[in-house]
């Protein structure tokens, strides 16, 4: 019993600085961090994966190839390589100085929407040709075809992969660890090499912490995915 | 795989030209960056009080920037990291119970050293007596430090688990992962005087190497080498650097260990 009280102590004495970081000293960090750059680099990994997915649909070849490659090649690096790179790399090369902060939204973002842009080219896709051939028999143009016909379907069938690269990014915000951005895995990680012995405890309770994030995340998406089924 | 990316960026680095003298950019812009540890008490951890960085490293920092006169900014680091921040700018000086070898020489100038240690080890009791016993065992260390190369070369019939820091080898030389973890001597004392099950281990009753703590700064910047020299040596003079080593090591504390070097016992 008293490992027990021990216990309670423990999440007691650090679960402000697990949830906030040292916001009192200007330093935000913890859970609150971590939800930060999440919404942060899903907000711009949407947009630029909406703009990626309708650019491989409606672009010239020229311009799909190059964004072809670009996807490729973003596909193919691990996030935290890319993050390492563009925080201690970017500096020497090009003489600028990118915070940790900068570097990770950046980063998850970049990638994120590389994925998105598959899966909103795919959704569109997935809409028949005979939806764009009523567009034009209704006299709308190509991008007034794609604006007010195809897309108000296409993100409905798109919503469970954004949903999906959401959680993945909620997840992957951990990486910010390997540059010292201080989110959540990082302050546990620092509160666990304080107390040294509870590692158990502590990483008990930020897994916890992930899964309530993204499980409230995936029924908020169930429900929107309900709520937006054609009549 | 951190350690060559490191090297790689190091190799870059060096082939770029020297920009303006540090030590101006740092009076310039009345901030001090100091990579320190988060995570290896008792030379930089993170208080549970205060919720700042500290430690004895920390306190030789905060010296420095008493020095030169202006405001200490910590960045968190861990051992793999410390070349990467400092030859990418992203520290100006790194406090953080940094080995001298000659291998980083190449990439970083030091200090005088302020402290010294030997690499030591923690087993379970009665597994490790000798050197030769090594051998054939699993040992922890903490990625990118000097106990990891030293035992890399030198016993290479020993299998190595290579972790991210001290406490990670720690819980897994208590999960029975590996036998015996490694690192400085000063550190060890530290952890196993926190442990609660500290009488199923010991230190084993060896020491590899003798080893030199300095602080580390960016290559070719010889007048803030010799302003942090010039610190080193008057904490020395005024009975400072024994108050910060007893303030960490003294007898009042988890881990109890005479002082044994002094600032400029070594250059």
């Amino acid at each position: 019993m008293a490992g027990c009280a021990m216990n309670t102590q423990l999440i007691a004495d650090n679960i402000d600085y697990l949830l906030i970081g040292n916001w009192a000293n200007g330093q935000p960090g913890g859970l609150a961090l971590t939800l930060f750059l999440a919404v942060a680099a899903g907000s711009i990994a949407s947009l630029l994966g909406l703009a990626g997915g309708i650019a491989l649909t409606m672009g010239q070849p020229g311009l799909r190839r190059t964004l072809e490659a670009v996807i490729a090649v973003l596909r193919a690096i691990p996030v935290m390589m890319l993050i390492f790179w563009c925080y201690f790399l970017l500096p020497i090369l090009l003489g600028i100085d990118v915070p940790g902060i900068a570097t990770v939204i950046a980063a998850l973002a970049l990638i994120s929407a590389a994925y998105l842009s598959q899966s909103v080219y795919a959704g569109i896709a997935a809409i028949g040709h005979g939806q764009w051939a009523a567009g034009q028999a209704l006299g709308l143009g190509r991008w007034q075809t794609l604006r007010w016909v195809i897309l108000p379907q296409a993100l409905r069938v798109m919503l469970p992969s954004f949903i999906n690269q959401w959680i993945t990014l909620i997840k992957d915000t951990s990486l910010a660890y390997v540059v010292g951005v201080a989110e959540l895995t990082f302050v546990a990680t620092q509160v666990n090499n304080r107390e040294q012995i509870y590692p158990l405890e502590i990483f008990g309770m930020i897994g916890l912490a992930y899964f309530i994030v993204c499980s409230t995340l995936a029924w908020l998406g169930s429900r929107l995915a309900r709520r937006w089924q054609p009549v | 795989m951190k350690f060559s990316i490191a090297l790689a960026i190091a190799a870059l680095a060096t082939s770029l030209p020297a920009l303006a003298d540090r030590l101006d950019d740092i009076q310039k812009a009345g901030v001090l960056r100091v990579a320190a540890f988060d995570s290896n008490p008792p030379f930089g951890f993170l208080d549970g009080k205060t919720r700042q960085i500290s430690g004895l490293d920390v306190d030789v920092a905060q010296a420095i920037a008493k020095k030169i006169g202006v405001k200490l900014e910590l960045v968190p680091t861990n051992p793999a990291n410390r070349i990467p921040l400092l030859v990418a700018g992203k520290a100006d000086l790194v406090a953080a119970n940094f080995t001298v070898t000659d291998e980083r020489r190449k990439q970083v100038d030091f200090s005088l050293p302020y402290f010294a240690s030997g690499q030591q080890f923690i087993a379970r009791k009665g597994i490790l007596k000798t050197p030769e016993q090594l051998a054939g065992l699993r040992v922890g260390v903490d990625k990118g430090t000097t106990q990891e190369i030293h035992l890399r070369e030198k016993y290479p019939q020993t299998t190595l688990v290579a972790y991210d820091d001290t406490p990670l080898a720690f819980t897994a030389l208590r999960n029975g992962n590996v036998q015996a973890i490694s690192q400085d001597g000063s550190k060890l004392v530290a952890l196993l005087a926190q442990a609660p099950d500290k009488q199923k281990y010991e230190l084993a009753p060896f020491t590899l190497t003798r080893e030199y703590q300095a602080i580390g700064v960016p290559k070719g910047e010889t007048r803030l080498v010799s302003l942090v020299n010039d610190t080193l040596k008057e904490l020395e003079k005024s009975g400072s650097a024994k108050t910060i080593y007893e303030r960490w090591f003294g007898p009042d504390t988890k881990q109890p260990l005479p002082r044994d070097f002094k600032i400029g016992d070594q250059s």
